[in-house]
This record gives structure tokens, sequence and C-alpha cells, in this order.
């Protein structure tokens, strides 16, 4: 409630602003232009392959990217070997800024989709690596232990307790991920293309039209928001089982490694 | 037969001997606590028998088998009561009867059976994060006593409990015992625990090297009175002996004890 009456304010003070010119409405044009602009977009029709080709490329690259991050996190937790590897490999992808490389992408991939697709694989492949990579290692070893010592194989041991730990990990992982996917969609779309979200906002900035670069990133915002709720959803009715109330318990693992990833450079 | 047969045992880790030279016998149906100063290998022993650690030499068997890994017939619990925090108190209550191949139905009657038994039933469809510390015990007790043990090893089951709850768990651990016939070891740092609990108490030295170095029987049958049993007179006086024979473990450790 107070959040939304905030919300508006702003909005409302925005309006004003521009209006009355206090802001140059060429570089910050009201929020109704914004709307109107928007409107128009979605209306006429002509957004739409440009959406769905950046949700197509960010989809792909979140789903292909948490498959095979997942995988190696996973491979790297079970094996030694593969961790001594990967996991400096992975620190290091993680440290720098991954989005340098979109031009090579370009150069290597063509202006394509396969591309965009490929730059936003690389960010959530990262942040899905370490969040299961952590999720296994985080596992408590004493429900492990109890298991067994219940007469539990290692099947039962995967299921009852590997599954759902490295899975609230997992989850958590994925909202951050949504963020990732769409960033490497639209900046490879920005350096190089010829349609999507991102070659749209290129247009607009080199025509400065501020309204339509608002209007696209609302578009995009609205779309992580979506993706974002949906994993929200999904990550409350994994963790169903964590108590509401403010009792802490510590039995429970820490699914919240969003915190990590979330200082990553893009 | 015995329900269990420690004989020569000795567990190290890397140089370091923890135990050495444990003997241990436990009837079918005793309940024994082993008792002895902090850090000597308690819980060593008793992992040991679960077959979580793997001797350095001597043998353990319970119930003339070998220990090579965990028993279906031995049941444990520890201090932390790990239930599955994902599970409900039913569905953790019927985990080792899935694991042992009972079918949905089943299970779901046989763990509602045990959750009745310990006083929880209307729990059953709570997560162990909604229960308190004492109701998250009793669902533990419920769980081990569903996968039927014949024997049972409690390692300070009771530890992070406050009294009163704790006194309450104590007495249905020794009915249930009692009613199914399952022979326990207990290990705890608690004398009088032990002693109220017990049909005979063990007491080991001070660590390393740590063995049995004393036994004494209580003089109390069972079913018993937990809160009448330790206002006798025989109880006051075996808490004594009891304590005298710790008193010079825990001197041997350095410790200036005053008498």
């Amino acid at each position: 409630m107070i959040r939304a009456a905030a919300a508006l304010c702003v909005l409302g003070a925005w309006e004003l602003a521009s209006r009355l010119r206090w802001l140059d409405p060429f570089l910050v044009p009201p929020p109704s232009r914004v709307a109107s602009v928007l409107y128009e977009l979605v209306g006429t029709g002509q957004v739409w392959p440009h959406f769905r080709a950046t949700v197509w490329e960010a989809v792909a690259g979140l789903v292909v990217g948490t498959a095979c991050g997942s995988a190696l996190g996973l491979l790297s937790a079970t094996v030694r070997p593969v961790a001594e590897v990967l996991e400096p490999v992975m620190a290091v992808l993680n440290a720098v800024p991954r989005v340098v490389l979109a031009p090579l992408f370009v150069i290597w991939f063509g202006i394509g989709t396969a591309s965009k697709v490929a730059l936003s694989f690389l960010l959530v492949m990262v942040v899905m690596f370490f969040a299961t990579y952590t999720g296994v290692r985080e596992v408590d070893p004493r429900l492990v232990e109890r298991v067994r010592t219940l007469g539990g194989g290692r099947r039962d041991v995967v299921r009852e307790v590997y599954v759902p730990s490295v899975g609230a990990w997992v989850v958590s992982g994925l909202k951050v991920a949504v963020g990732f996917a769409f960033t490497g969609a639209v900046v490879g779309e920005f350096v190089a293309s010829s349609q999507g979200l991102g070659y749209l906002l290129s247009f607009a900035q080199s025509t400065y039209n501020a309204s339509l670069t608002l209007a696209l990133i609302g578009l995009v915002v609205a779309a992580i928001l979506l993706l974002f709720w949906g994993f929200g959803r999904l990550e409350r009715w994994w963790l169903r089982w964590r108590p509401t109330d403010p009792e802490p318990v510590r039995r429970a693992p820490k699914p919240a490694p969003a915190a990590r990833p979330a200082e990553q450079a893009p | 037969m015995k329900a269990l047969q420690v004989r020569g045992l000795a567990v190290r880790y890397g140089t370091h001997a923890v135990l050495q030279g444990v003997d241990l016998e436990l009837g079918e149906g005793e309940f024994v606590g082993l008792v002895g100063p902090s850090g000597c290998g308690k819980s060593t022993l008793l992992r040991c028998v679960a077959g979580l650690v793997s001797p350095a030499s001597g043998s353990v068997s319970v119930f003339g088998r070998p220990v090579r890994g965990p028993d279906p017939e031995v049941g444990i619990l520890f201090q932390d009561d790990a239930l599955l925090p994902w599970r409900t108190s039913r569905e953790n209550v019927a985990l080792p009867l899935r694991f042992r191949g009972v079918d949905r139905r089943d299970s779901r009657e046989q763990a509602e059976a045990w959750l009745r038994r310990v006083g929880l039933l209307g729990a059953a469809d709570r997560y162990p994060g909604q229960l308190s510390g004492g109701m998250r015990k009793r669902v533990a007790l419920a769980q081990v006593l569903a996968a039927r043990p014949k024997l049972l090893l409690m390692d300070e089951p009771f530890a992070s409990v406050d009294a009163i709850v704790r006194h309450f768990l104590e007495a249905d651990v020794l009915r249930l015992v009692q009613e199914e016939g399952i022979s326990v070891l207990l290990v705890t740092h608690d004398l009088e625990e032990a002693i109220a609990l017990s049909d005979r108490v063990a007491v080991m030295s001070a660590g390393p090297a740590a063995r049995v170095v004393r036994e004494f029987a209580v003089p109390f049958g069972r079913p018993r009175d937990l809160v009448g049993v330790r206002s006798q007179p025989a109880f006051g006086v075996l808490v004594e002996a009891v304590w005298d024979a710790l008193r010079s473990e825990v001197s041997r450790m350095g410790w200036e004890v005053p008498a």
C-alpha cells in the first residue's frame, strides 16, 4: 500500500515537473507521454516481433544456461578433479563483467539470434553453476547420516535430502538468473542486431527519442518482473515447509544464495 | 543372545587413540547408561556400534552379527534431532518404513499409530520448523521406533530441552522401550538421568585411550516411577558411588577436583 502510494507520488511529481518544464520534456518526457508511446507500440503490434525475439533469446539462454550450469555445478560438487579445474574458471568468469564478450560473440556467431543466446547463456550459466555447486556442498551431513541410519540407500539420500535442499538453491538462483538472461539478450542486441528490444533501444537512442527509450525499458522490466514473480511463486511452493513465524529453525538450510550472485558483475 | 557385545575395541583418529580395550555387553531388553568425563569417547563408542565409525581393532557385534555399517535392527537417536525439515511429522515418521519397501498407505497408517503413541497425532501434518524442541524430539523418537529396532542407541538425546519436557520425554522413552522389549544404550553426562533410567551404569575412563572402567547395577526394577525412584535412599547411595568413580577419572585428566 505504502509502496504503491509512494510510486504514485513519484510519478505525479515527475509528470508535474515535466509539464511545468522544470525538467526538459525532450530529455525527461512526462509519464503520460511514455505511456502513450507504449500504448502505440503495443496497440499497432509493431513491437511484438521485437519483443518475441528478445524474450525467446533470454528464455533460451535461461533454459540452456540453467541446464548446463546446474549440471556442471553438480559434477563439480561430486567429482573432485572436475571442481579443481572448473571452479577457478567459473570464479574468473564470475569476477569479470561478462558482457565484454558480446562483441566477440557477434564475430563468432554472427548478428543473428545465436550471439544473443550465447551471451545470455554465459551470464546465466555462471550464476546457476555457483547456486548448484554451493547447494550441494551446503547439504546438511546430519540429514544424510540420518537417512542412512534409518535404512535409506543412495537413491533415498538423493531423493530425500539432496533434491529438496539443492532445489532450494537452484530456485533462488533462478530468480537472479532471469535478470541476467535479459541482460544478455538486450546487450547482445545493442551491440549488433536486426531485431529485438535492444535493437529498438539502440534506434531510439540514436534518434534521441527519450519517450521510446523509456517505453522500451518499461517493456523489458515488465517481462523480467513476470518471470521473477513466477519463480518467486515456485520458490514459495518449494520452500512451503519453512516456518512463517519468526522462530528461527536451526536445521533449515539457508536458501539465500541470491545475496551472492546478485553481487556479480553482468 | 547378547544384544550388544563389544570386545577389546580400539578406535583411532590418525595416531590419536580415542578408545582402547573397550569391553561392554548388553543383554536383550537391558537398559544401560554410559557415563564418562566429557570428551572421553562415549559418542565415538556409540557411533562405532552404529556402524558409522570403523574400529582399528577389536570386535563389535549386535545380536551375534558383526557390525559392518548401519544395521536395520539398530535405531539411533542423537542430540541433533535431524528430522527432514521439508517433510511433515507423518512423512518423517513414515520414512524408515518407506525405505523398507512398505507401501504408502501402510506406512502412513503405521506412522500415525506411532505419532499417537508419543502423543503427537495432532501434529501429523506440521513441518519440523513448526514444532517446539520437545515435540521434535518426540517425532524423532517415533521415527526411530517406527523402524522397529531391537537395539536403541541414544547420545545425549534430551540435552537441548528444558527439565520439565525432559522428564516427560524420559518417561516416554522408558515406557516405549519397555513395551517393545528394546535394548538401550544411553550416553549421557547426567549421572542422575543415567541411574534413573538404566538397569546398569557403565563408567568410562578419561581419554585418550578410554575404556569402560566400572559398572554399577541399578537396584530398581522396571517399570519404575522416575520421580519416586530419585527420592529413595539407594538412589543417593548409587549417585555417590558413581560420582566417586567419575571423580577419580576426571582428576586423572589433570583437573583439580574438590572432594
